[in-house]
């Protein structure tokens, strides 16, 4: 391989990843200009261009992240669960749960499976009633479920104009925001892809956009990381702190406890035993 | 023990490294990789030296320039900001504590009957 | 949002192309199957088109629960979803029926009232897309639901029309349009026809819209009043 077709794979790799198409040649004419004045081959010197083009794409986003954190004010409160309590005939799934969550925190729900982590933030997203105990939430909320999240048989554009109907949003407006939205996750999607083609990774990265295509107030998610590699997982979390910056309240349910002491709370639920 | 872990250690410390190098001079990518080799660090691969000056220069601690050369193609040529100098302060502050902190566990090892030599 | 959903399910339905193809070819098992006796061609046609346009009805409904759930839950209007969905389908039927009345006006030639003939099939078209949708609220699982669509159909084309339980079945109608499509003197079949019709279908959507609406409506919540501990435990 040439060293200029190298260099044109990286730019490519790059677009893919979500940076620019201008800073993408830019970078990419920057790499081969460097490996050509120290004499080296760009694949010996950086290796294969795709991988690098990972590794320049995911310095770009997290940079920008690390740059200036904002100053947190504690905001309005966004969710208050007060005392759920959630059944299904014979057995107990949630006892006696409380978290209070503001605008501009982040809350993570740890627990074993079968701990009823998944109850818990469907309750707060309002598809299943607790039976007892109280939620207050405010009324703007995004949502991304574990499975299901997506569908199928739509691109991803179709989605974008399917949420931001429900919104409001122009169709126009609402793919162009989900395209800008999905770059910052390293993702830029195709249009005549449809979901059930996307990689399980990049489908999580789709689900993740449509829960926050309206800036919502309140972000509910639901372990939306399978699939992701090791990159994508932090590019996630980098997403999720952006959220609290800008002023969102998020929780999210986890099983991983990597990243718990950046969190604001962390609630842990265990399984309850049959009653 | 195997320069996988020199260089992981390395590059926790990379971005200081470059900050404090480039507070004392300006300089290019090659000239970078040059010094450090001098001061003993093994070679660091430009796939990892030209993402952390990408970093660096996306934080703001750094600008660059592009300058034509002598001998070859232009280069470009990286420089602190302002905010690099503070930052790079900051960071070697930090740094010294840090390493005030390994000397006085690592280096209190070596003091031990069982150690190998006597400290400073 | 009601246009913005019919245009995605209509969306989605195209890109299964299989499927469209047995929507469409399945009728015309059906027709062919009695080609020799026409009244029973017609009829049989028509029955086959109901029973295509329900299942795809049923199919679609199941499978888009659980996107629909999440829509809802994010300020969709399920009178939007359900009625979105319900029109996307009802044009797609139509667009079966269409084929198929072009297919009987090209090859019969002895019908007395060929607008009949489009009668017939409209009609059945709109009770079968809202029969699917019901039997997706009542049955829940495709398989069980298909199965009961299986059923029905069955029932349909066995029992005798002039039983006492032959109008409880939903396409009563479409037999007795059929008669005053194919029939010289068929003429009385049209206004009981016509009110099978209308009382079935409008059973089906307003059942079918009501268990959608319930099912899919959030749990309603107050916004958090402010002020108050700051914390969790669990």
């Amino acid at each position: 391989m040439t060293a200029s077709h190298w260099e044109s794979e990286l730019r490519v790799h790059l677009v893919e990843a979500g940076i620019e198409a201008v800073e993408a040649v830019e970078l990419a004419r920057d790499a081969a200009a460097e490996a050509e004045a120290a004499g080296l081959h760009p694949d010996s010197m950086y290796g294969p261009a795709v991988a690098y083009a990972a590794t320049l794409a995911s310095t770009v986003r997290r940079a920008s992240v690390t740059a200036a954190p904002l100053a947190r004010e504690l905001g309005a409160v966004v969710l208050r669960v007060s005392g759920v309590t959630k059944a299904y005939r014979r057995r107990q799934v949630l006892r006696e749960v409380d978290l209070t969550l503001r605008a501009g925190e982040v809350a993570a729900i740890v627990g074993a499976n079968g701990s009823g982590k998944s109850t818990l933030l469907n309750i707060c997203a309002g598809l299943t009633r607790a039976s007892s105990g109280s939620v207050e939430r405010t009324s703007r909320i995004g949502y991304a479920p574990q499975h299901d999240g997506v569908s199928a048989l739509l691109t991803p554009a179709e989605h974008f104009r399917l949420f931001g109907a429900v919104y409001g949003m122009s169709p126009k407006k609402s793919v162009a925001l989900g395209t800008r939205l999905a770059a910052q996750l390293g993702w830029r999607p195709r249009k005549d892809v449809v979901a059930s083609q996307l990689s399980g990774g990049t489908q999580q990265k789709l689900n993740v956009v449509l829960a926050e295509l309206n800036r919502p107030d309140l972000i509910l998610l639901d372990e939306p990381y399978q699939g992701f590699d090791q990159d994508s997982y932090l590019d996630f979390w980098d997403q999720v702190f952006r959220w609290r910056d800008g002023g969102a309240g998020v929780l999210v349910v986890t099983h991983m406890l990597h990243d718990l002491d950046r969190v604001d709370h962390v609630l842990e639920l265990r399984p309850v035993e049959e009653s | 023990m195997d320069a996988s872990t020199r260089q992981h250690w390395l590059h926790g410390f990379l971005d200081l490294c470059l900050l404090a190098l480039l507070a004392e001079r300006r300089d290019y990518g090659r000239g970078l990789a040059e010094r450090l080799a001098d001061a003993g660090f093994d070679d660091v691969p430009g796939g990892t030296l030209y993402p952390a000056l990408l970093r660096l220069e996306k934080q703001g601690f750094v600008r660059t320039e592009r300058e034509p050369s002598v001998t070859g193609p232009p280069r470009k040529y990286y420089e602190l900001t302002d905010l690099g100098h503070a930052a790079m302060r900051e960071r070697r502050d930090a740094w010294q504590q840090f390493r005030a902190a390994m000397s006085t566990v690592v280096e209190g090892a070596s003091r031990a009957p069982n150690g190998p030599g006597s400290v400073r | 949002m009601l246009l913005v959903v019919a245009s995605t399910v209509l969306r989605e339905i195209s890109r299964r192309r299989v499927a469209l193809l047995f929507i469409l070819l399945l009728p015309l098992v059906f027709y062919l199957v009695r080609i020799d006796v026409h009244w029973q061609a017609i009829r049989f046609l028509a029955i086959g088109i109901g029973w295509a346009v329900a299942t795809l009805s049923l199919f679609s409904h199941v499978g888009s629960r659980r996107m629909d759930e999440r829509l809802s839950v994010v300020g969709a209007p399920p009178t939007a979803l359900f009625f979105g969905r319900q029109l996307a389908l009802v044009a797609v039927g139509l667009g079966v029926a269409a084929v198929y009345f072009g297919l009987v006006a090209l090859t019969q030639s002895e019908l007395p009232r060929l607008g009949g003939v489009a009668l017939l099939l409209v009609t059945t078209v709109l009770i079968g897309v809202p029969l699917g949708a019901l039997v997706s609220m009542v049955i829940t699982r495709e398989l069980e639901g298909a199965l009961a669509l299986l059923s029905v159909m069955a029932l349909q084309l066995l029992v005798d029309p002039d039983g006492p339980m032959a109008k409880l079945l939903p396409l009563w109608s479409t037999r007795e349009l059929s008669a005053y499509a194919i029939q010289e003197h068929g003429a009385g079949s049209l206004s009981s026809g016509l009110l099978h019709f209308v009382v079935t279908a409008s059973i089906c959507v307003a059942v079918a819209w009501i268990v959608s609406v319930v099912r899919l409506s959030p749990v309603r919540m107050l916004p958090p009043s402010q002020g108050g501990p700051v914390g969790a435990d669990g």
